[in-house]
């Protein structure tokens, strides 16, 4: 039974780990992603445009799988988390082979591994010492750290550059990881969304989410100004809010936010995303004019709710603003919040009379008693509220994102741009009994900036060997036919890559 | 016969080098007498019309190297591709200059640094991996862009407050040099499969599939009874017509659908032709007979469709034409339409290609670099494409944070642009961990590009979404 176990688990670990499934989950999320670009996705559409793009069972089947919101749906974060998953398996499998390779590197080609690997030379010398010393000066010249590796019954030159490069791997894969979690499993736990509408002047600390309910943060927020700038063909150049930090009956912080400029504090971060005209009513001027045509006209300032005085007798308040308004049974209704069709409802008092007269503007027939008022009014200007819309975050994963994204920019540096090269010249005996220098070496990318490393090396060799050989020469005076070295061959073939 | 061949390479070598250069200085004279009278040298308009001049010339002159193989035309060729992009950087100089911010802010903009990024890495391809015939591809596509450009909206846009920020030059900037080299990276892709001795008629059923592709797209627009609609242009203002915020007003220019029919029917033809060869070919061996009759007919598709580009220009250019939405009659332009104007010139430009292929093929083979040499040169394109997809969606989230609330909101070209680099990103892995080489790498290169495009083009086009106005 446990032994099952252990088989079904190493099964499930074998599975999870291959690159093919890799392959598989991979292809699978990029179906479903280009599903969810291709159907209306509820997040970022009106919900009367789904009902007019889809039937209404075609609706509920989208819906009930998910598919209207595929990127919050439990079965494709469950797919994102089985990819986190198998890249962990993945590297973990891998891991050790590769640290064993980066760990203990392979210093001492034996026969073997000469015969086989692709790009070697081989450089005739008269013995083992001056050769080896000769390699070592043309490791120099080239800029590369040579060691002796002494065996008990050999010795030989080794050389590398970059090793951490077969990491580099690695630190890609974690740095996906990194983001995975961030985006995945910090902000979708403890992260939200939402949205924060203030008038200037207001203060809150009540946040709309986008489910509907209210959350409430432990400060307030309170807008001391909004407003618009416009280039002068109308479009808009700027929205900006005043906003100030009201954190325990202090304030801590201002700041004014523009659009791509936002208001950090306490990792909740306020954003300027709309701006416009609340349809309440701020400021309304008219001119008032005596019906009897005796006195002057004189402009009066009406804010909801307010009386003012228009002689020792009489006296103005206004009492409705209705935005956009229509007229319906002989009752005003307001027809939408946006100010595009207003009516103002006074009424207007004469102590002496004990009278009050309800006045609108414009004029309803029916409604208004506008022909019994002792002043008659002229509107002047209309000023509406301002609003500023602040959408409201929380993602205290985005540090690990962005992390992961400056570890995955390096990772991917070294992954591509930092190759491991690696060198070895071992003395041996060639076929025909003579003694030579063998020279091979390997890259895990990149080829072509290897091969010709290497083809200099061969040839810096041979440049040491040459003077190496003239001095000697001179110092014993005496006439070695040297083998010459035109005889050396590089045999290299083209496989290309590791 | 083939001696005779050889002789008159020289003859119409310098034939066409004094006929192009003959060409070009009468247009440069002509317009440089207008420049004179309106006393104004140094403007963007100039600047951008002497690129094309130069371009045209290095495209014909490049067009000819891949006909002829003359090795002289590189020479000029390249010449005008350096006059060409000194125009073009001039261009863009001047449009930073004017507009205080790095071109890159609308479809016009884009296009010029496109364009000027095209030039410039053929010329690195030119001189850096002597892969001489790569203008044959880039300079007509330049070409294409630098038309494009004549027709959009040229003046220059105030930003509004979304796009106020320096992580849109990163960002746009990181889009671009990874598009660039991940089109390098197709290009020579398609090469590789050349040298790899993949089978001509091959390459007859991807052009027919990518022609009839191009035409079913525009056949989406296909209203009834044989319209095509098309976005209406407000002259006057120099934009769309919008009915309301975000929908614009589709006009439907009658008849034109028709046509449109027409030669998706004709595009489809080499590609029906290739399949019953194929099938045919199963049973029945060595019988070619379907795809000659497939080869004629892409040439004549390619007449069908310079005459649906013919007339599609004519129409929109001139007319007022009724919409379904709204009443009266609306003009529209090509500048409403860009998309299905590349598209055309697209389909034809890759037509001509199969066409250069089929009758060149021996001289490409001989021009172009080793296959396995093309292979590496791929792999290292992507090698630098893929870094800079990356860091390109990082500082797109980082932005995003800045100005929407938050860096990642599944947007329709987030979603496409992660699908690239995922695809990318397998493609490396197959590479690395497992070998792949040649053909399938080729292959895995192409679909990567295709779906490039389509982030590029066909999101914007056909999905929508956050990133209206790029």
């Amino acid at each position: 039974m446990a032994m099952s176990l252990r088989s079904a688990g190493r099964e499930i670990w074998q599975t999870l780990s291959s690159i093919k499934t890799g392959v598989v989950l991979i292809i699978l999320v990029v179906i479903f992603s280009i599903a969810g670009t291709v159907i209306l996705q509820r997040p970022m559409t009106d919900p009367d445009d789904l009902q007019r793009a889809y039937s209404p069972a075609m609706l509920r089947f989208l819906d009930v799988t998910g598919l209207t919101d595929i990127f919050h749906s439990h079965w494709f974060i469950a797919l994102l988390v089985l990819v986190s998953l198998c890249i962990v398996a993945a590297s973990i499998q891998r891991f050790p082979n590769s640290w064993r390779y980066f760990a203990r590197p392979y210093k001492s080609p034996d026969e073997g591994f000469r015969k086989v690997l692709p790009t070697q030379a081989l450089i005739p010398i008269t013995d083992d010492e001056h050769g080896l010393s000769a390699a070592e000066r043309a490791f120099k010249h080239l800029h590369l750290k040579p060691e002796r590796i002494v065996r008990t019954d050999s010795f030989s030159l080794f050389s590398e550059r970059n090793r951490i490069s077969e990491m580099a791997v690695y630190i890609v894969h974690a740095s996906l990881l990194l983001i995975f979690i961030g985006y995945g499993v910090v902000d979708a736990i403890y992260g939200w969304r939402g949205f924060l509408v203030l008038s200037p002047g207001t203060a809150s600390s009540q946040i709309e989410m986008k489910t509907g309910v209210t959350r409430t943060i432990p400060f307030s927020i309170r807008c001391d100004g909004t407003g618009e700038e416009t280039y002068a063909d109308g479009s808009p150049k700027r929205w900006w809010s005043k906003l100030a930090v009201v954190d325990g009956g202090r304030e801590i912080s201002r700041k004014e936010i523009v659009v791509n400029d936002p208001l950090v504090y306490q990792g909740v971060r306020f954003y300027q995303a709309s701006y416009g005209r609340t349809g309440k009513l701020d400021q309304l001027i008219l001119n008032a004019t005596p019906a009897n045509r005796t006195g002057t006209v004189q402009e009066i300032s009406l804010a909801m709710n307010q009386t003012v005085a228009l002689d020792a007798d009489t006296s103005v308040q206004l009492v409705e603003f209705i935005p956009d308004f229509v007229v319906q049974d002989g009752r005003v209704y307001a027809r939408s919040n946006d100010v595009t069709n207003p009516a103002v409802h006074m009424i207007v008092t004469s102590k002496k009379a004990n009278s009050s007269v309800n006045v609108w503007l414009p004029p309803m027939p029916g409604i208004d008693e506008n022909a019994s008022s002792p002043y008659t009014f002229d509107p002047k200007d209309l000023k509406t509220g301002l609003f500023t819309g602040l959408q409201v975050s929380h993602e205290p994963g985005q540090w690990a994102v962005w992390a992961g994204v400056v570890l995955m920019a390096i990772g991917l540096t070294f992954v591509f741009y930092v190759v491991h090269m690696r060198f070895w010249v071992v003395p041996v005996v060639d076929a025909r009994g003579r003694t030579a220098l063998w020279v091979g070496g390997t890259a895990n990318r990149n080829r072509d900036v290897f091969e010709d490393k290497f083809k200099k090396l061969v040839e810096q060799i041979q440049k040491e060997l040459k003077t190496e050989f003239a001095a000697s020469a001179e110092a014993q005076a005496t006439s070695i036919s040297g083998k010459s070295v035109s005889e050396t061959k590089i045999s290299r073939t083209t496989i290309a890559g590791r | 016969m083939a001696r005779a061949k050889v002789e008159q390479h020289p003859a119409t070598g310098t034939t066409l080098v004094v006929m192009v250069g003959l060409g070009m200085a009468f247009l440069l004279f002509m317009s440089f007498l207008n420049v004179v009278k309106s006393g104004n040298i140094l403007s963007e308009a100039n600047l951008l019309f002497a690129a094309l001049v130069f371009y045209a010339g290095a495209g014909a002159l490049y067009l000819g190297f891949g006909v002829t193989g003359t090795d002289s035309y590189i020479k000029f060729a390249s010449l005008m591709t350096w006059a060409g992009l000194l125009a073009n950087t001039g261009a863009v100089a001047h449009r930073w200059y004017e507009a205080g911010h790095p071109p890159f802010a609308s479809i016009y903009e884009m296009l010029l640094s496109f364009v000027w990024t095209l030039a410039a890495l053929t010329l690195i391809a030119e001189k850096r991996y002597g892969v001489k015939v790569i203008g044959t591809v880039t300079m007509p596509v330049a070409i294409v862009g630098v038309i494009l450009m004549q027709l959009l909206p040229s003046e220059v846009r105030p930003l509004v407050p979304a796009l106020q920020s320096t992580w849109l030059h990163v960002h746009v900037t990181l889009a671009m040099l990874a598009y660039a080299a991940c089109a390098l990276s197709f290009a020579l892709a398609m090469m590789f499969l050349i040298q790899d001795k993949v089978k001509t008629e091959m390459f007859l059923a991807a052009t027919s599939i990518f022609t009839v592709g191009i035409y079913a797209a525009v056949l989406t627009r296909f209203e009834k009874w044989g319209g095509l609609s098309v976005i209406a242009w407000d002259a006057e203002n120099k934009s769309e017509v919008f009915i309301s915020r975000g929908v614009r007003l589709f006009v439907t220019i009658p008849d034109l659908g028709w046509l449109m029919l027409l030669v998706f029917a004709a595009v489809a033809a080499p590609l029906v032709l290739y399949i019953l060869a194929r099938v045919k070919l199963a049973r029945v061996k060595n019988d070619d007979g379907f795809l000659a009759i497939a080869d004629r007919a892409v040439f004549i598709s390619i007449l069908l469709q310079s005459l649906a580009l013919v007339f599609f220009v004519l129409r929109v250019r001139g007319g007022q034409y009724p919409s379904l939405d709204a009443e009266g009659l609306y003009a529209t332009s090509l500048a409403a339409s860009p998309f299905i104007l590349a598209a055309l010139v697209g389909g034809i430009f890759a037509n001509l290609l199969y066409l250069l292929l089929l009758w060149r093929r021996a001289d490409l083979e001989r021009l172009l670099p080793d296959a396995d040499a093309l292979d590496r040169i791929t792999y290292k394109t992507i090698c630098i494409a893929f870094p800079l997809l990356t860091l390109m969606i990082a500082a797109g989230a980082y932005w995003a944070n800045r100005a929407w609330g938050s860096y990642w909101n599944w947007d329709q070209k987030e979603v496409w642009a992660a699908i690239t680099w995922l695809i990318y990103a397998g493609y490396l892995h197959m590479r690395i961990t497992r070998g792949w080489r040649g053909r399938r790498a080729a292959y895995f290169a192409i679909l990567g590009f295709a779906v490039v495009m389509f982030t590029f083009f066909g999101v914007t086009y056909l999905l929508g979404g956050l990133h209206a106005y790029a």
